[in-house]
C-alpha cells in the first residue's frame, strides 16, 4: 500500500486517538466510562500495529515516528499498575505491612545486629576510658537523676514532640535512602545509634542509675529502635540488591525490591508519631519508674504481636485447594 | 511486567547506537520508542520546580515560626521549634516533589513546563510506589553532594539514583510530530502530463523506489538548478537498476521527466 494510500485510509482512527489521549486528565483515563476505556484499548491496539506496518514500509517517514510518539503517549494511560486509594490504608497496615516485616527478617535482624555492635562497642569505650565518661555523656544527665529531677516534664511539650518526631523520620528515611549509597550511610547511622545508646548506658550503669534510665527511654525507645532497625533493614535490602542482584540485573533486582521497601519503610515511619508522643508525654513524666516500664513492655508486646503474628493465613486456608489458586503472600 | 522490562533491555543493546531512546516492546509486540530526556532538559525542569519548590518551604518555615512565637514559653521549647522548623522545610521540599508526581501521573509543574514525564522502564504509568521510591531516595540524590546529578551525568539514560532504585525513567512527553506535518505533501510533477510510454525493466524496482522518488517529488524549495542536479544523480542510479539497454529510449529523455515518469508507473503498479 502506497503511504498516501496507507495513511488516507487509517488516519481517522489516529485523530480519534489523538482526542482520546487529549481528555485524560492527570496522566489517567479514570474519569471515562468504561466502554471509552474499551474503545482506547481498541483504538491503541490498532494504532500501534499501524506503527509496525509503517516501520516495516515506511520506516524513515515522518509517520513513522507520528505513530511512535503518539502510541508512546497513550500506551503509559492505558498500561499502569495497582492505583493507590485511600481505602488502601487499612488494609495495608492490617496485613501487608506485617507480611513484608515478615518477609525481610533476614535484612532486619542484620540491621539489628549492627546497632547491637554498636551498642556493646560504646558500651566497652565507656568502661575502658572512663576519663572520656564526661565527653561522651552530659554531667547534667547525671545531676538531673541524683535529684530524681527527670520526673519534671518536658517544656512546650508539643514542639518538643514535633521536633522528636521530625528528626526520628528523617533518620528513618536516610536510613532507607542510604541503601542506594552502597548502605554505607545506612550501617553508619546504625552503628551510631547503637554506640550512643551503649555509651550512656554504660555511664548511666556505673553510675547506678540504671532503673531510672531505663524507664526514660524504653517506653518510647522499643518503639523508636524497633522502626529504626526496620529503616535499616531496609536500607540494607536495597544494597544488598545492587551488590548481590543473583540471576537479574542490577536495576532490575533493585526495582523488584525497592517497592516493598519503601512502603515497609514509611508503613515504620508513621510508627515514631506514636513514638514521640511517649517520649513527649510519657518518659519524662512524673508517672512512677514502675509505670513508664510498664508502658514500655505494653508497647512492645502489642508491637511484636502485630508485627509478628497479623496477616498470618490459618494454616487450613494455606493447604491446597482446588476452587482457588495459591495464595501468594504480599 | 518484569519480563516486559528485561526484553527492553534487550532491545536497548541492540540500539546502543541510539542513547537517547529507549525501546519497550508492548503486549502486542511492538517495539514502542521512548525518547529519553536529557541533562538539561532535567536541569531546567529541576529549577522551574526549585522556583515553586523554594517559596513554598519558606512559606512553611514562616508559619512554624509563627506559631513558635505564639505559643514556645520556654527557651528549650525556643530550640525544639527551631530544629523543629528546619525538618519541617525538608519535609515541605521533597514533600514537593512526590505530591506533584503522584497527583499528575508524573509531572511536576517543571517538568510539564519542559514537556517532560516520569514513566517505568517497561512503558508502564509510573505508580504510587514507584513515586515514592525515586522521591525518598531523591534524599541523598540532592543532599549528599548532588550525587544525583553526578550519576545522571555519566548514567546513559540520564537516570538519578532515584530512577534506578524505582525502575523509572524521565520522558519526552510532547507531540513532536503533528498528523499534518507527518502527511508529505503531494508530489508535483513539472515536466510530464501523464505516465508516458511504459518503461521497460521496472519490475525490477518496487514500493520502496517508489517512496523514495516520492520524497523526493514533494520536496518544496529546490531551486530548479538543484533539483535538475539531484534529478540527474537518481535517474542514473535508476537507469542501472533497471539495467535498460545502451539503446534505450529512455536513456534519452532529461532526468527530470524520467523520474516523474517511473514514479508515476511505479504509482500505478503498487497502488
Amino acid at each position: 500500500m502506497s503511504l498516501d494510500a496507507f495513511i488516507a485510509e487509517r488516519q481517522a482512527r489516529w485523530s480519534a486517538l489523538e482526542a482520546a489521549i487529549k481528555t485524560a486528565k492527570r496522566g489517567r483515563l479514570r474519569t471515562q466510562s468504561a466502554s471509552d476505556i474499551e474503545r482506547f484499548g481498541t483504538l491503541l491496539r490498532q494504532t500501534s500495529s499501524d506503527l509496525a506496518i509503517a516501520r516495516r514500509d515506511h520506516p524513515d517517514a515522518p509517520i513513522t515516528e507520528y505513530l511512535n510518539a503518539l502510541c508512546a503517549r497513550a500506551h503509559p494511560l492505558l498500561y499502569r499498575g495497582r492505583p493507590w486509594r485511600v481505602g488502601a490504608v487499612g488494609p495495608f497496615f492490617a496485613t501487608a505491612l506485617p507480611r513484608s516485616f515478615r518477609a525481610a527478617w533476614p535484612y532486619i535482624l542484620s540491621s539489628l545486629v549492627l546497632m547491637l555492635i554498636g551498642f556493646v562497642a560504646g558500651w566497652v569505650a565507656a568502661y575502658v576510658r572512663p576519663d572520656l565518661r564526661a565527653s561522651l555523656v552530659p554531667p547534667s544527665l547525671f545531676d538531673e537523676m541524683a535529684r530524681g529531677q527527670i520526673g519534671t516534664g518536658v517544656q512546650d511539650a508539643p514542639f518538643a514532640a514535633a521536633f522528636i518526631i521530625q528528626n526520628n523520620i528523617r533518620v528513618a528515611l536516610i536510613c532507607f535512602a542510604g541503601g542506594m549509597l552502597l548502605g554505607i550511610p545506612t550501617v553508619l547511622v546504625l552503628l551510631a545509634n547503637g554506640w550512643m545508646l551503649g555509651t550512656v548506658a554504660a555511664a548511666v550503669h556505673l553510675g547506678g542509675y540504671d532503673y531510672q534510665f531505663w524507664s526514660l527511654i524504653l517506653p518510647h525507645g522499643i518503639l523508636e529502635l524497633s522502626v529504626i532497625v526496620i529503616s535499616g533493614g531496609t536500607g540494607l535490602m536495597l544494597a544488598a540488591a545492587i551488590l548481590r542482584p543473583g540471576q537479574l540485573r542490577r536495576g532490575e533486582a533493585l526495582a523488584r525490591v525497592a517497592v516493598r521497601a519503601v512502603l515497609l519503610v514509611l508503613g515504620a515511619a508513621s510508627l515514631l508519631i506514636i513514638a514521640g508522643t511517649l517520649e513527649t508525654f510519657v518518659s519524662p513524666s512524673s508517672l512512677p519508674d514502675g509505670v513508664k516500664l510498664a508502658t514500655g513492655g505494653l508497647v512492645g508486646v502489642l508491637l511484636y504481636s502485630w508485627l509478628l503474628l497479623a496477616g498470618r493465613t490459618s494454616r487450613r486456608r494455606r493447604s491446597f485447594r482446588f476452587d482457588r489458586p495459591a495464595e501468594t503472600p504480599a | 511486567m518484569h519480563g516486559a522490562s528485561r526484553r527492553a533491555c534487550d532491545d536497548e543493546s541492540v540500539n546502543s547506537s541510539q542513547l537517547d531512546t529507549i525501546s519497550v516492546k508492548t503486549s502486542d509486540n511492538v517495539t514502542l520508542g521512548y525518547s529519553v530526556a536529557g541533562l538539561g532538559s532535567r536541569l531546567v525542569a529541576q529549577i522551574l520546580d526549585n522556583l515553586v519548590a523554594l517559596p513554598l518551604t519558606l512559606i512553611a518555615i514562616l508559619l512554624y515560626g509563627a506559631l513558635a512565637g505564639v505559643f514556645v514559653t520556654s527557651e528549650q521549647g525556643a530550640g525544639f521549634a527551631g530544629a523543629g522548623a528546619g525538618f519541617f522545610a525538608g519535609f515541605v521540599y521533597f514533600g514537593y516533589f512526590f505530591v506533584a508526581e503522584a497527583v499528575t501521573g508524573g509531572k511536576t509543574p517543571g517538568k510539564s513546563a519542559m514537556g517532560l514525564r516520569v514513566i517505568r522502564i517497561d512503558g508502564s504509568a509510573a505508580d504510587f510506589g514507584a513515586l515514592a521510591v525515586r522521591n525518598v531516595i531523591r534524599i541523598v540524590d540532592v543532599a549528599v553532594l548532588l550525587v544525583g546529578v553526578v550519576v545522571m551525568f555519566f548514567q546513559p539514560q540520564t537516570r538519578r539514583l532515584g530512577d534506578l532504585g524505582a525502575g523509572t525513567i524521565v520522558v519526552r512527553d510532547r507531540a513532536m510530530v503533528t498528523l499534518a506535518a507527518a502527511v508529505a505533501p503531494p508530489p508535483v510533477m513539472l515536466r510530464t502530463p501523464d505516465a508516458g510510454p511504459p518503461i521497460d525493466g521496472l519490475e525490477r524496482i518496487g514500493s520502496h523506489e517508489r517512496d523514495a522518488l516520492r520524497v523526493f517529488l514533494s520536496r518544496a524549495g529546490l531551486t530548479p538548478k538543484l533539483r535538475a542536479e539531484l534529478a540527474a544523480e537518481i535517474a542514473q542510479r535508476l537507469l542501472d537498476r533497471l539495467q535498460l539497454p545502451q539503446g534505450a529510449p529512455e536513456r534519452l529523455w532529461p532526468p527530470e521527466l524520467f523520474i516523474e515518469r517511473v514514479y508515476l508507473q511505479l504509482d500505478q503498479r503498487y497502488p
